[in-house]
């Protein structure tokens, strides 16, 4: 392992980059997957239609049209994103479009009855929501958070092809000097990105332990 | 209405309900006074649980109206009309009804102190520590005061369904609702919760409307038995005349299954 010292620097910068555009992207998806969750939920039907013309437009396409079309196609139209703008908004739009799935059925797998007694000790439907509801069902949205949030830190290798640096691109880069080295290079990319995701399932690990008190 | 001494609490006027095509009541009529126990009894089916639950806001009739100590429960008169009442009108009136469940919904994520002291935190807006005193004796009223740090999931089902009596009482409400409260239960556990409720209608002040198949315990805590069948009130009295006196053939019969069955 000595031999790969001289990679690290690099390798280091790229990862650097992953994680920004991993924490960015993150908030993004879990506000889209918050608000088309309750918007697909809600009474106003014009609220559903537009939700759920989003959830699928943007889970039925490909991740990688969509970060092309946010940084190639669009400056067309004379919309200039920058790479990191476009990276984290396709990132962002597209795991939130996963996200409001997750949320979405997991407020409708609350029991009715749960409403119910809500309602009977007179809760406002705003308190029925934050207080009985969504803690509930966060408890449930958990470990499909989880998942999502792993998958959308190795999604954004993908943004190394609207010329990001992160890690997968300082990989590619280095390839080109010495191709010998690929095996060990990509070794080390595989070891970098699990060494980041380890981390986020033992967090969540750890929420889920929190979310579920009380339940036997 | 001859049972009817104060101004009624509750007053049902001419209340119907249908799912879809399927009608569930038929024009009700009906008063509760001030403090009165009702007990209604009938077939699964013929609308008992219907009539509660219009009362606690959680079904809207079909037709009809309901006042609840005086004002419209699902209505705004606005300019001498009644027109359908938004949430805020509802939240203002349902405070004075309560409402026990079959399947006791307590919320799992709470404990049962805070199960308790939820309600009246932050929709009465009691501050903490009276609502934890409240919550505490009423809590030892239904036998549970040792539980308050423990969780649903680790009690039993009437202890479950004892939370959620003293749950519903911590907030006071004027007419309370019992449906069918101990069918859910294990026959060795429905005892302990039928007493509680004995208990509570013996205090007397709350006016009780218990929708219940334990018939022995209509006729001991009721002041009237309410019959219904297919969506109307058949027959109603005392429980004397409701059970030794049985005037229609409906409420014959379905006695008669009862004490058959």
């Amino acid at each position: 392992m000595m031999v790969s010292v001289d990679l690290l620097p690099l390798l280091f910068q790229g990862a650097a980059v992953t994680l920004q555009v991993t924490a960015l992207s993150m908030v993004v998806a879990f506000v889209l997957s918050f608000a088309a969750g309750f918007a697909r939920l809600s009474r106003i039907k014009s609220i559903r239609v537009a939700s759920s013309v989003y959830v699928e437009v943007f889970r039925g396409t490909s991740l990688l049209v969509q970060l092309f079309w946010l940084f190639f196609a669009l400056p067309l139209l004379g919309i200039e994103l920058t790479a990191l703008v476009a990276g984290v908004m396709a990132l962002g739009l597209n795991y939130g479009a996963y996200g409001s799935e997750v949320v979405r059925s997991a407020i409708l797998a609350i029991p009715k009855g749960q409403t119910e007694a809500s309602i009977a000790l007179n809760m406002s439907p705003w308190l029925r929501m934050r207080r009985v509801i969504l803690p509930q069902a966060l408890a449930i949205m958990l470990p499909s958070f989880g998942n999502l949030a792993i998958e959308l830190l190795k999604g954004t290798s993908l943004i190394s092809l609207i010329t990001m640096a992160d890690l997968t691109y300082q990989g590619m880069i280095l390839r080109t000097f010495d191709s010998s080295r690929t095996f060990e290079i990509f070794g080390l990319i595989l070891v970098m990105y699990f060494v980041m995701a380890y981390p986020l399932t033992l967090f969540m690990r750890w929420l889920e332990r929190r979310f579920s008190a009380g339940r036997v | 209405m001859e049972f009817v001494k104060d101004a009624p609490i509750v007053r049902y006027r001419k209340v119907s309900k249908s799912f879809g095509d399927r009608p569930i009541l038929k024009e009700i009529n009906l008063d509760i006074a001030p403090g009165e126990k009702i007990a209604v009894i009938g077939p699964s089916g013929s609308g008992k649980t219907t009539l509660a639950r219009l009362l606690m806001t959680l079904e809207e009739p079909t037709s009809g109206t309901i006042e609840v100590d005086g004002n419209q429960l699902w209505h705004k008169t606005v300019q001498g009309k009644l027109v359908r009442a938004d949430e805020k009108h509802l939240h203002s009136i349902r405070g004075k009804i309560g409402m026990v469940f079959q399947h006791f919904n307590l919320f799992p994520h709470m404990s049962i102190l805070r199960n308790v002291t939820e309600a009246p935190i932050h929709v009465l807006g009691l501050d903490k520590e009276e609502a934890v005193e409240r919550a505490v004796s009423m809590l030892k009223k239904v036998g549970l005061a040792d539980k308050l740090d423990q969780y649903p999931a680790q009690l039993s089902g009437g202890q479950k369904q004892r939370v959620a009596i003293a749950r519903a009482l911590v907030m006071r409400p004027k007419v309370m609702l019992f449906d069918e409260v101990t069918s859910a239960l294990d026959p060795e556990l429905v005892g302990e919760v039928l007493t509680v409720i004995r208990e509570i209608a013996e205090e007397g002040e709350m006016a009780m409307l218990l929708i219940t198949h334990e018939m022995e315990f209509a006729r001991d805590v009721a002041d009237r038995i309410i019959f219904t069948d297919g969506g109307r009130i058949v027959e109603q009295g005392t429980p004397e005349q409701i059970f030794y006196r049985p005037q229609s053939p409906r409420l014959i019969t379905f006695l008669s299954r009862f004490r058959a069955g």
